[in-house]
């Protein structure tokens, strides 16, 4: 079965899915839908480049704020409006990633754990533009190409954002840029000596997956139409890297495992545990480093290779 | 060997740090298809002279010129890129991934496809002609029982025959050896010298620093000896066997020891 | 003039509170290269012992904090032994531990929030609510106390490290691990007591900035932000570095409020924004280390 072909069955079956649940059901899929892509592209800036990031999720809230920033309060048309999110992010990207480059290790992270930060102070004290405290709500996406996208037919649309996320993971991580990173994260000096330009690979991995985010983000602003500054906080940022550290650094079906497990995990664990699901999270982030550092997936493995 | 213009014309390179002089003026050529020994005592400045070519340290003073371009103070991905690739001592794979990605690494100069072709499906064909040319390498080195092992579990002599392998896939015209056979065996000693022999009938000029002479003499084509960051001797093995220097060289630095 | 010399006694004190957890870092930090990001949950711990030992069974005062720190060193000593020891005996890359750390900090701050009620709780003033003037300088009873208790602790810190066997051993292990154990010093000592250092001062922060705040189980990350900016500030050399950088976030932070013509609310982008500058720019921070 070619590639094509896989992923258009991909499209339809996830697709597809939203026409058997209720409304309720519907939601948790969506934004199911929404943190395994989120999880894919922190996955490979993790898991594949080595980079430890805590600012994924604030791009994923500049990708959304600014769309609904352009869309509503500078009445630009879709098309440019995505456009300029995008690049937001970018910019954003390359600004904290090119001084970073020369920066040990952690540092990196806690840059970008500052970062993420800022950007949450930033939206709750942005006044009109961003809100505040509250954030934007009361918009509709307008109608793409004729077409009204609500309902089923949005998840369609996240549907086709998670397909796109994980094609143009898949293609870069099983290419010279795939292999590039690896080695980077493995040995970096080797990896000069065969070629790799450390500081460009790392920020053009850490540009590339913030832009990802960033788009995801823009998707994201459609789903409950409204946006607020909660959820672009390091705490999310902590459980995606806590996903993808559960479900096996480095590999995309880790990513989805994890993601799909510490999202669903608080709905299942709620009789027991109430609000506290994350200490359960916590301990299987530490239960993880210690006894199975490939995560879920890597004990799959074990079980295959045994059998 | 030929007379034709040398891949890599070292002239009055040296390096100082602070006060002390580790590499202290020093010229020498390597040629196309040539197998290059530089030897020493340690302390001699063999690894810092590998490391100013390779571009990890920068030089005080000196000239480097590979294929007639100036290359000293490149970066080493820079170096790279020009066609020398290089080996390390101590062995350093890229333990995440399978043994042919590692040595796909190598090749990562070779790869012309953009980013946005990558993405857009585009460069499956040359993925698909690097690898098999990765695995008639793996061959070629001598790995081909080990090529599903995981790298981090490979002996020490297969680790550095991937270190080979490695710098083979970036096709280079210069090859730089660290000292290939510290803690090899004797028979994987055998294989190597095999194997830089036939690295250098393929056109390949070889850079090798060794402080095993009984390694190196039999293999290199010309032998450069250094001695406290001077070269004292460039000739023939035959004739380093017998220079007077070179013994005083070797005994003086035996001596000092005892 | 006055008003600024009020505002330099509250920053001081501030600055000690961040400086306390940044030497908690800093303790961690220099022997084993691991940054422990469950300082600040450690902080919150400390404040929580002060909450259970001072208000609810109303010890006194030196007791209590002698207490809490001794808790804190045992929380501390097992974090270590349990999931960073295991880590550092194989091998494992020195992100291994920070990540499992973070793993820890969720779990110590969701641990409180099961076990106590969601609300701020109190933790009492040790010389109540008055004020203090001491020549020029003016402020509360509890800033001063701040003060000098943190420069207890800092002597402290700073007699270990330069006059002790133990502490040159520290010492030792920071500049060459290999070297150190080659020498006989025994290096999963050299860990524990790091880390069981570290708690103990964490707990001293979250005990001293607990009754201005109130224990709550969130104080933990900000405390361990503003902690972390303070030992980038100061520089990882030396220990007086922490307490300088501590100082310096403070004061940025209290003249940004006092007199940035800028929303209130951006204050707690201070140290967010010093930090980012401080890792750019100068990541060494403001103090070398002694040669």
């Amino acid at each position: 079965m070619s590639g094509f072909v896989k992923a258009g069955l991909a499209v339809l079956v996830l697709a597809g899915v939203p026409f058997f649940l209720g409304d309720y059901h519907n939601d948790v899929y969506r934004k199911l839908l929404l943190w395994v892509t989120l999880a894919l592209g922190y996955n490979f800036l993790f898991g594949v480049c080595g980079q430890v990031a805590f600012s994924h999720f604030a791009f994923y809230g500049i990708g959304a704020y600014s769309i609904v920033i352009l869309l509503f309060q500078l009445h630009l048309p879709l098309p440019l409006a995505a456009l300029c999110g995008v690049g937001l992010c970018v910019l954003f990207a390359l600004a904290v990633a090119i001084p970073s480059t020369r920066l040990e290790g952690f540092y990196l992270a806690l840059a970008t754990l500052a970062l993420g930060q800022l950007f949450v102070v930033v939206l709750n004290e942005g006044g009109e533009v961003t809100g505040g405290t509250s954030g934007l709500a009361n918009y509709r996406l307008p109608e793409v190409l004729g077409l009204s996208l609500r309902g089923p037919a949005y998840t369609g649309v996240i549907v086709l954002l998670l397909v796109f996320t994980f094609v143009v993971l898949a293609r870069l991580d099983r290419s010279w840029f795939g292999r590039a990173c690896r080695a980077v994260r493995d040995n970096p000096e080797a990896a000069a000596a065969m070629g790799i330009d450390v500081a460009r690979t790392r920020v053009t991995a850490f540009t590339l997956t913030s832009a990802l985010a960033g788009v995801a983000g823009m998707v994201y602003a459609f789903v409950d139409n409204t946006v607020n500054p909660p959820i672009f906080g390091i705490e999310n940022a902590f459980l995606l890297l806590f996903m993808v550290i559960v479900g096996g650094a480095g590999r995309h079906a880790g990513a989805v495992i994890g993601a799909a497990l510490l999202f669903l995990l608080p709905f299942w664990l709620a009789p027991l545990v109430g609000q506290h699901h994350v200490l359960v999270f916590g301990l299987l982030v530490v239960a993880a480093i210690l006894f199975k550092p490939s995560g879920l997936v890597g004990i799959y493995d074990s079980v295959r290779a045994r059998s | 060997m030929t007379a034709s213009a040398p891949v890599l014309e070292v002239r009055g390179l040296a390096k100082h740090f602070g006060g002390l002089t580790a590499v202290g003026g020093v010229d020498f050529e390597v040629h196309e298809g040539e197998i290059l020994g530089l030897i020493g005592p340690n302390g001699a400045g063999k690894s810092t002279i590998f490391n100013l070519i390779a571009g990890t340290h920068a030089a005080s003073d000196g000239d480097v010129r590979f294929a007639g371009e100036p290359i000293l103070g490149l970066p080493p991905h820079r170096i790279a890129a020009r066609g020398i690739l290089r080996t390390f001592q101590h062995n350093r794979p890229f333990g995440g991934m399978s043994l042919l990605d590692n040595v796909l690494v190598g090749a990562h100069v070779r790869f012309a496809s953009s980013l946005w072709s990558i993405v857009a499906g585009r460069s499956r064909a040359e993925e698909r002609e690097r690898r098999e040319r990765a695995e008639a390498l793996i061959d070629f080195v001598g790995l081909g029982e080990a090529r599903s092992a995981d790298v981090t579990t490979l002996s020490f002599g297969q680790g550095r025959l991937l270190e080979i392998a490695r710098a083979l896939a970036g096709e280079p015209r210069l090859m730089l050896f660290d000292e290939p056979a510290a803690g090899l065996t004797p028979p994987e000693l055998e294989r190597l010298a095999t194997l830089i022999r036939g690295i250098a009938a393929r056109g390949i000029a070889v850079l090798l620093i060794e402080h095993d002479m009984h390694f190196l003499l039999p293999l290199a084509h010309r032998v450069v000896v250094l001695n406290f960051g001077m070269k004292i001797a460039d000739g023939r093995p035959e004739a380093i066997r017998a220079d007077p220097a070179v013994m005083d060289a070797y005994l003086g630095s035996y001596a000092a020891h005892r | 003039m006055q008003d600024f010399l009020e505002l330099a006694v509250s920053a001081a004190a501030s600055g000690c509170v961040y400086g306390l957890v940044a030497l908690a870092y800093l303790l961690v930090l220099r022997p084993t290269g691991i940054i422990n990001f469950a300082v600040g949950e450690w902080a919150m711990i400390g404040a929580f012992a002060g909450y259970v030992l001072l208000t609810r069974f109303e010890w006194p005062y030196p007791l209590g904090m002698a207490l809490a720190a001794a808790l804190l060193a045992l929380v501390g000593w097992l974090t270590e032994r349990l999931t960073v020891r295991p880590l550092v005996e194989r091998g494992a890359p020195v992100i291994a531990p920070i990540l499992a750390l973070l793993g820890m900090l969720v779990v110590f701050r969701e641990t409180i929030s099961l076990v106590f009620p969601p609300d701020p709780l109190p933790v009492p003033y040790p010389f109540g609510l008055g004020r203090l003037e001491l020549g020029p300088l003016a402020g509360s009873y509890q800033s001063f106390f701040i003060l000098a208790v943190t420069l207890a602790v800092f002597a402290a810190a700073w007699l270990f490290f330069e006059r002790t066997v133990a502490g040159r051993a520290f010492e030792a292990v920071s500049l060459n691990r290999r070297a150190a154990a080659l020498m006989g010093i025994n290096l999963s000592r050299v860990t524990a007591l790091s880390f069981a250092g570290g708690g103990a001062v964490a707990s001293i922060a979250g005990l001293l900035v607990a009754p201005n705040v109130s224990a709550h189980y969130l104080m933990g990350v900000p405390l361990a932000i503003q902690g972390f900016t303070a030992l980038v500030i100061g520089g990882v050399g030396r220990v007086e570095g922490a307490l300088l950088g501590g100082v310096v976030l403070a004061l940025a932070e209290q003249l940004t409020v006092r007199y940035a013509p800028i929303p209130s609310g951006y204050a707690q982008g201070v140290p967010l924004v010093l930090l980012m500058l401080f890792l750019m720019v100068r990541p060494g921070g403001l103090l070398k280390a002694r040669a």
